[in-house]
Parts: structure tokens; sequence; C-alpha cells
């Protein structure tokens, strides 16, 4: 029965190595030769490094390939064919789709896609859903705004094509979601990590309502890097009594990776779609081997409206060196992409990964899932502050609660901070992509 | 799966692409065959990429 089957492709996902990469090279070179022959903007990028399609033949050619920046989009775009410029290689009207990046880091890029993209957008979330057991059986309740940025939108399509029975949560407020949820009696869920935990939050303390007690087995997360930091996913999990997955993807990209029902703390990619290098930080050379961190450079190998050839993500992975007990053949990278090249920055001469602060705050109990880092500077010396929420009930554990606090902080970050206790639900709240690091020194 | 079947899966491919492409070549005042059979092949291309390309030799 197609249900039981374990693999949205079994063929492809469990290729052997060496074939999948015969694959991938076979499929860059299609790509990029594409890319020359229908984008302006890429062929002049390439002429002027001296690199034509006959000159791909390995995957040290591909290294030699220049890299694409965003702040590359951001440039050519605005101009015609408007509004997306020199990077299109489709006529303007076989764009069927548009959507931008959030605009989180500078100016939004806008990003066309024919209707073939965006069959292919579904396509590689009906590898994700799949691999996470999604079945035509689901009712998948997705509360998300449905907007210009694509977050959910591919996730909506892949569902469908698995089957499934999405009900759109569009314009809800949290509650009236979490109503309709209970009413549908909805299976699955997509949403970021910070408002799947702000769901919760609601349904406990303002609705009376136990989120375990709703109908969610699985939910999908996406966005931040929550659902792969191990105290992030552990309460969600409890909260929801689901099975949560970790999923990253971008505008820009495609949706390039997934957790599967395993669980093996970390994602695979999707290496039939997608071709993934690791960049040393400091080298600049491509690493091969596991356990050692850089730059994901990634190429869409099927993409073509605008095409996303060696794109410098900025996302810190690491491959694991273990192969998953599910059987794919895809590669792991550990602990899903870990943080971002743009994110990880020096306190006190420390090397510091934002991320590294969420997973220590949400791995102790009594400890509200909101926090907030302000980093600043007096004179020529740093200064780091962390302020928390203390759990109702939790307040007469303060003093054993902040000496793990700082014991964990001064182990998993090497730094010690000023630390300040907040009653619950006096810090900020997010319900998209949260803000929890401030970095002031960039400022002044 | 073996070989054999997915080359089996990759001729019918074939072959309801230029079906798709006949059509396609068909509904030039034709609007609702026109559109449907865009859709059609952006969904052919998809079957495409999850077996011929595994198999083809390029």
């Amino acid at each position: 029965m197609i249900q039981n089957q374990r693999y949205w492709n079994p063929v492809l996902e469990t290729l052997p190595r060496e074939d999948l990469r015969a694959l991938q090279l076979r499929k860059f070179k299609r790509i990029f030769e594409w890319a020359y022959e229908n984008s302006r903007f890429h062929r002049s990028l390439y002429d002027a490094a001296g690199i034509k399609p006959e000159d791909i033949r390995s995957f040290e050619d591909i290294h030699a390939v220049p890299k694409v920046e965003k702040s590359m989009m951001r440039d050519i775009q605005r101009k015609d064919p408007f509004p997306y410029g020199d990077a299109l290689c489709v006529p303007l009207e076989e764009v069927t789709e548009f959507r931008q990046t959030s605009g989180t880091t500078g100016q939004p890029v806008y990003q066309p896609d024919t209707w073939q993209d965006w069959e292919w957008w579904a396509e590689c979330w009906s590898f994700i859903l799949w691999a996470q057991g999604y079945r035509s059986t689901d009712r998948v309740f997705i509360p998300f705004g449905y907007n210009v940025f694509v977050a959910f939108w591919a996730g909506h399509y892949g569902a469908e094509k698995l089957g499934c029975e999405v009900v759109p949560g569009g314009v809800l407020d949290t509650k009236a979601r979490i109503l309709k949820i209970q009413e549908l009696q909805a299976t699955a869920m997509m949403a970021t990590p910070t408002y799947v935990l702000g769901m919760a939050d609601t349904a406990r303390n303002k609705m009376g309502i136990d989120p375990t007690t709703l109908s969610i087995n699985k939910i999908t997360c996406a966005g931040e890097p929550g659902a792969g930091i191990p105290s992030t996913k552990k309460r969600i999990e409890d909260a929801w009594g689901a099975k949560v997955f970790d999923h990253a993807g971008a505008t820009e990209i495609g949706a390039w990776s997934f957790e599967c029902a395993d669980q093996p703390h970390g994602m695979h990619v999707n290496e039939g779609f997608f071709l993934v290098e690791i960049e040393d930080l400091e080298t600049g050379k491509i690493i091969e081997e596991p356990g050692k961190r850089g730059k994901m450079i990634i190429t869409a190998l099927d993409r073509q409206a605008q095409p996303c050839v060696r794109f410098d993500s900025k996302d810190i992975i690491e491959w694991d060196a273990d192969p998953c007990s599910c059987g794919r053949t895809f590669r792991l990278i550990k602990g899903g992409v870990v943080g971002r090249s743009d994110d990880i920055t020096k306190v006190k001469g420390v090397l510091l990964a934002p991320s590294a602060i969420e997973e220590v705050v949400r791995s102790i109990d009594g400890l509200g899932d909101e926090f907030e880092v302000v980093v600043d500077k007096v004179g020529d010396v740093d200064r780091i502050a962390l302020k928390v929420e203390l759990m109702p009930g939790a307040e007469n554990r303060k003093n054993d609660i902040e000496g793990r606090l700082v014991d964990q902080l001064r182990i998993k970050t090497n730094l010690r901070y000023n630390l300040s206790f907040h009653d619950y639900e006096t810090l900020p709240r997010y319900e998209v992509k949260a803000k929890r690091f401030n970095d002031l020194r960039k400022v002044h | 799966m073996s070989e054999t079947d997915l080359t089996k899966i990759g001729e019918k491919v074939l072959r309801l692409k230029e079906t798709a492409k006949d059509l396609d070549g068909l509904s030039n005042d034709f609007p609702a065959v026109r559109r449907n059979i865009q859709r059609i092949m952006a969904s052919i291309k998809m079957i495409e990429i999850n077996t011929l390309d595994l198999i083809a030799d390029e």
C-alpha cells in the first residue's frame, strides 16, 4: 500500500552515493548552462570569471564558479524586466508567482517563479512532508498569514499534493486558530517554533485548553532554528504532545532540507534537488569531512525563472558523520542550521552564536520560553545582558534557577551575563521571526 | 523498484510529454486547453525529475 511506502521517491532517496553525486554533477551542468544562456546577470558574472558551461566537468570545477550574494540580487532588481532585472530567465508573461524575502538583512529580494517552479516548490515540500509521516489521512492546519513571504505557502501546496486536507488558518487570531484546530480535529500543523510555543501558551493560560488534549500529532517547524535546538524542540513536543520536525528553506533557494520521522537530531539535504557545499569561513575552501562547521553555498538544481546557482546562504552547517537510520542516502547536517555567519559575533573576544543561549534558557525548568539578549559597549569593554522570565509558581526556586542558568551559560557560551529576571509575559512576544538578540554595538 | 521499472516509467513519461506538447500545439485559440496543458506539462516535468533524470545519460 502506497501509504506505507517510507520514501516519497524510493529510487532517488536511496540512490548509492556515487550515483547521487553523478546525478548532481549532471544537473549542475544543466542549470549552469540554463543560467548562462538565459540570464544576462549570470552570463556576465561567469564571463568575468572566464567560465563557460563546457568548463564544468567535475566538482572542483563547480567550486570555482563565482558565488551569488543576496546583495548582488538587490543591485540588479527594480529594473527591467520590472521588477526582477537581469537574472530573469523566462519571458515576464511566464511568471505566475511573486514572493519576496523578509528583508531582515536589508532591502527585500524579489523572487519570480513560473508555474513549473511552483510545482517544483510543492515537490520539494512533498519530500519533506512524506518523510515526516504526513499522509492523505491528515488534516493539516496552517496558521500563517498567506502574504508576500513564501513561508508555508509551498507547504500548503505540498500537503495538497500528498492528498492531505489543508485548512488555511490565514487571518484568524491565535485564539480563533486554536478553536479551529479543536473544532476540526486537525492532526498536523506547520509554523515557526516561536509561534507554536506562543500558541501553546495562549491555549493553556488564556483559554484553559491543554494543547496535548488537541489532536495535533505532528508539527513541522521552519523559519527559525528552534526545532533543531534540543531544548526548544522538547518544549514544543511536551506542550503539544506531538512530534516536532525541523525544516529549513529560503525564498531564493527553495525547500532544501528536512528532518525525517526518525528524528536523527539533524536534517537531510534533498541532494536530488539541491547541491550543498560547505565553505570554510576562514580559508574559503570546501569542507567535505564531517564535524567541521562552515557556510552553506547552495544550488537549486531545477529552478528556472530566477536560478539559484552557488548562492551564499550564510547559514552555518556541518555534515554529520553518521548515516540516518531511515535508510536515505541523502546526507545529514548535524543539528540542522546552527546559525548564520552574519549572526555569529564576538563578545568579550569570545565567538558567540545566539542559538547557544536559546538552548540553555529553554533547557531550564522554571524559565519561560521568551528571553532577550542585549550586547553593548562601555568604553572598550563589551557587556552582555540576558533577560529571562520566571514561570508562575517558580518564584521560590529563583536562586536555584539562577545558579543553573549561570553555570550552563558559562559552559555553553564561555561568557558571564548581567542577568535579570522578569515577570511572566512581560518580555516581547513574536508571531513570525523572533528578534531576541540585540547587538547595540552595531547601532552606535 | 528495479532499473527496468524505472525505464518503463520513463518511456511512458516521454509519451505523455509528447502528447502534452501536441495538445499545446493545437491550442493556439483555445485558452481552456492551453492554460490547462501548461499546468499538466509542469506536472509531467516533476515526474521527469523524479524518474527520467535518474537514468538519463547526458
